[in-house]
């Protein structure tokens, strides 16, 4: 599987391309997602991060991401 | 605008930039659902459709009734809707509930009108915990919707088979707890 630095993840802030998130380690391709158009969601969380902190505030849990496909892992 | 409730938010250490573009992404989801619920209200037909077209009618008005309680507020607090109708839709905070491609699939039917539900009740949860103690007039708003959002939830899911929804459905007018913003 594709590994991602957190400066390599920050390309795909889905602005001109595709938008991955992190989450736990994992990268996800949220691109297809009415909810990531242009790599923005709800106005406050952007592509190419690793939103692992944010998550553990939003109203969902990780189970949604699950309808997302993994691309990659997270390393430091 | 209203400047100094605007001043009296900021103050309280909200960004209100940030919840001006929440409340638009919202109001585009309460108006666009409706929308979409015309469409799956006007496909609810047959023993089964019937069945769950009278909770799907009185979703989509109060729906309407959210988009026209939130409006309001976002020029108080100095913003604006998108001029353009399409901008609109496309920032909506929640996908569009979309006609199954088998529109006689009563379950499928459910399943878009029980995830449109949740995304709402998502969002107004969010919206709450952003202004809780902080700006007391959004939070009333936004509480008042969710406390609809979480009986529209209950009622399709109870239809789905996950449980009672523990209440009854409308008995006279629309909208019990956001009337009080349409006078």
């Amino acid at each position: 599987m594709r590994t991602f630095t957190r400066e390599e993840l920050k390309k795909y802030d889905g602005r001109n391309g595709p938008a991955y998130i992190a989450c736990d380690g994992r990268v996800y391709d949220v691109s297809g997602s009415f909810l990531w158009q242009k790599g923005k969601h709800q106005a406050m969380h952007f592509a190419g991060n690793d939103l692992t902190g944010a998550l553990k505030e939003a109203p969902h849990g990780p189970d949604l991401l699950e309808r997302y496909p993994i691309v990659g892992e997270l390393i430091d | 605008m209203a400047k100094v409730a605007r001043e009296m938010v900021e103050k309280a250490g909200v960004n209100v930039d940030q919840l001006l573009e929440l409340l638009v992404n919202n109001a585009a989801a309460e108006l666009t659902t409706y929308y979409y619920y015309t469409i799956l209200r006007a496909n609810l037909i047959g023993l089964d459709g019937e069945t769950i077209k009278e909770i799907a009618e009185t979703a989509r008005i109060e729906d309407r009734n959210h988009f026209e309680a939130i409006v309001p507020r976002i020029y108080e607090l100095g913003g604006k809707l998108p001029e353009s109708m399409l901008d609109f839709h496309n920032c909506s905070a929640c996908p569009p509930a979309s006609l199954p491609k088998d529109p006689t699939d009563v379950k499928a039917m459910l399943q878009v009108l029980v995830e449109a539900e949740r995304c709402a009740v998502r969002g107004y949860t969010h919206i709450c915990n952003l202004t809780a103690g902080k700006d007391h007039r959004t939070y009333d708003l936004s509480q008042s919707i969710l406390n609809e959002e979480i009986e529209h939830e209950s009622w399709f899911s109870e239809f789905l088979g996950e449980g009672p929804s523990g209440h009854f459905l409308r008995r006279g007018e629309t909208s019990p707890f956001v009337s009080k913003f349409l006078k």
